[in-house]
């Protein structure tokens, strides 16, 4: 006992590093995840917390301040209501005419999904890992591998899907993670490929497993081919900023810039759409 | 001693909430932010020893390692590591002054680094460009802010420090 207490700072540091060497070779085990999941749960009050008087002193002060700003806003919203309800009319005989053409097509009609409106109460805490946590959970019926879309402007585009869940926390793993795998599409002719981050502290993608062939340009679109199961297909993710064609490969590489900007995201909507199970187990048996 | 204690884990605890919440994003340059809990599990191994270096490691690492993506251990190791190594040099053999402390905050976070790629290469998933992409430009970052920080901890742990009688 004497020799342990004597040589406290050794005896610590073996053991500790005994704890990390272990947790790190049984990371994803259910015993990796109780045990962060105990931290997590003791830490996330003070973020929920601190997120609370942040989020109220900013709205107090907002009242004060972004007076003038809202009435202008509201002005600006009216206008622009009033030209969508103009556009109502036209957009109900498009929605008439696409049904029709479908079911003159034999396609089926695509499926809507139901979505959960949340807030990122906290973003990466390093320069290594990309990581979002957002105010739901499971208590809001959220569950593992659920994709997650945000808006800028107008234009909606998948930022992530939801890594793991607890009661009233979710944490996302955005697009821009090298963690990250998602079967896309490139371009107009739809070339397929796969979707990763481009490195640890980027807010770029890059896409591999692109034929050579492929005619690629500048600005063209990068969607979702919702070939492993866990995103819908069609979802818009970033557009093409640079081709690179690597002599020792046999593929192109493209390099995508996301239509979200990662710094930007405050607000997210979880898309409450649960993997398709035998594409997902495939897709991670190949991995 | 339960003062230091108490107040580490403050500190640890702000440290954590700084780095996390995105409004503390503007802390951001190049794409990098500095690791406030690394410069305090470095500031405590070099003024108390390598235990307290080695457990504010280790539980600021573990906080950091529950509110990231990274698998459990991953951060906690290195700080730990290196709160240890810190310990061993302290006070007595490095004189606490701008320079010194600015040098060993930048060589502290490249081993950091080192030990984190190294990691992330056995147990995870590493890239050798993190060297330049996220290492150098961390340990410039961190080495900067490190005199301003260690001053204000100096002020928090007067009274310890004095019993030490390194003030």
């Amino acid at each position: 006992m004497e020799f342990l207490i004597r040589h406290k700072s050794i005896v610590t540091f073996i053991f500790c590093t005994l704890f990390c060497i272990i947790s790190l070779s049984v990371q994803g085990s259910g015993f990796t995840l109780t045990f962060e999941g105990i931290i997590s749960g003791i830490f996330s009050p003070f973020q929920k917390g601190y997120n609370a008087m942040q989020g109220g002193t900013s709205r107090f002060w907002a009242g004060f301040s972004e007076l003038d700003r809202v009435r202008d806003d509201l002005k600006l919203t009216r206008a622009k209501l009033e030209t969508y309800e103009g556009l109502d009319e036209d957009l109900n005989e498009i929605r008439n005419e696409n049904l029709r053409l479908r079911s003159l097509l034999g396609m089926k009609e695509r499926l809507r999904y139901e979505s959960i409106p949340a807030f990122v109460i906290s973003k990466d805490p390093d320069n290594w890992f990309r990581t979002v946590i957002i105010n739901r959970g499971s208590n809001d019926g959220i569950t593992v591998n659920m994709p997650v879309v945000a808006y800028q402007g107008e234009t909606k585009a998948v930022i992530g899907k939801i890594v793991e869940v607890r009661g009233s926390l979710s944490r996302i793993q955005p697009v821009i993670s090298p963690d990250v795998r998602i079967g896309v599409k490139v371009g107009e002719s739809k070339y397929p490929g796969l979707l990763t981050g481009y490195a640890f502290n980027s807010n770029l993608c890059k896409v591999d497993y692109i034929t050579r062939a492929a005619q690629i340009k500048f600005g063209d679109p990068i969607v979702t081919s919702g070939q492993a199961g866990v995103f819908p297909p069609g979802f818009v993710i970033g557009t093409v900023v640079k081709t690179e064609l690597p002599e020792s490969s046999p593929y192109q590489k493209i390099i995508v810039r996301p239509v979200i900007d990662y710094n930007l995201i405050e607000e997210v909507f979880i898309i409450k759409k649960n993997p398709d199970k035998d594409l997902f187990e495939l897709f991670e048996e190949m991995q | 001693m339960i003062y230091t204690y108490l107040i580490t884990a403050g500190i640890v605890l702000v440290s954590t909430l700084i780095q996390g919440h995105q409004s503390f994003d503007v802390i951001r340059i190049a794409g990098v932010k500095p690791d406030l809990i690394f410069i305090i599990t470095v500031y405590m191994g070099y003024s108390f020893g390598s235990f307290n270096g080695e457990v504010t490691g280790f539980g600021g690492g573990l906080l950091h390692d529950s509110i990231s993506n990274s698998p459990l251990g991953l951060m906690a190791l290195p700080k730990l590591a290196i709160g240890f190594l810190a310990g061993m040099f302290g006070r007595s053999v490095l004189k606490s002054n701008i320079a010194t402390i600015i040098l060993m905050i930048f060589v502290a976070t490249i081993l950091k680094g080192i030990i984190t790629l190294f990691l992330s290469y056995i147990f995870h998933q590493g890239m050798l460009t993190s060297i330049i992409d996220v290492i150098i430009p961390e340990a410039f970052y961190n080495a900067i802010l490190s005199p301003m920080l260690f001053f204000i901890y100096d002020k928090i742990f007067q009274g310890e420090l004095e019993r030490e009688g390194y003030l």
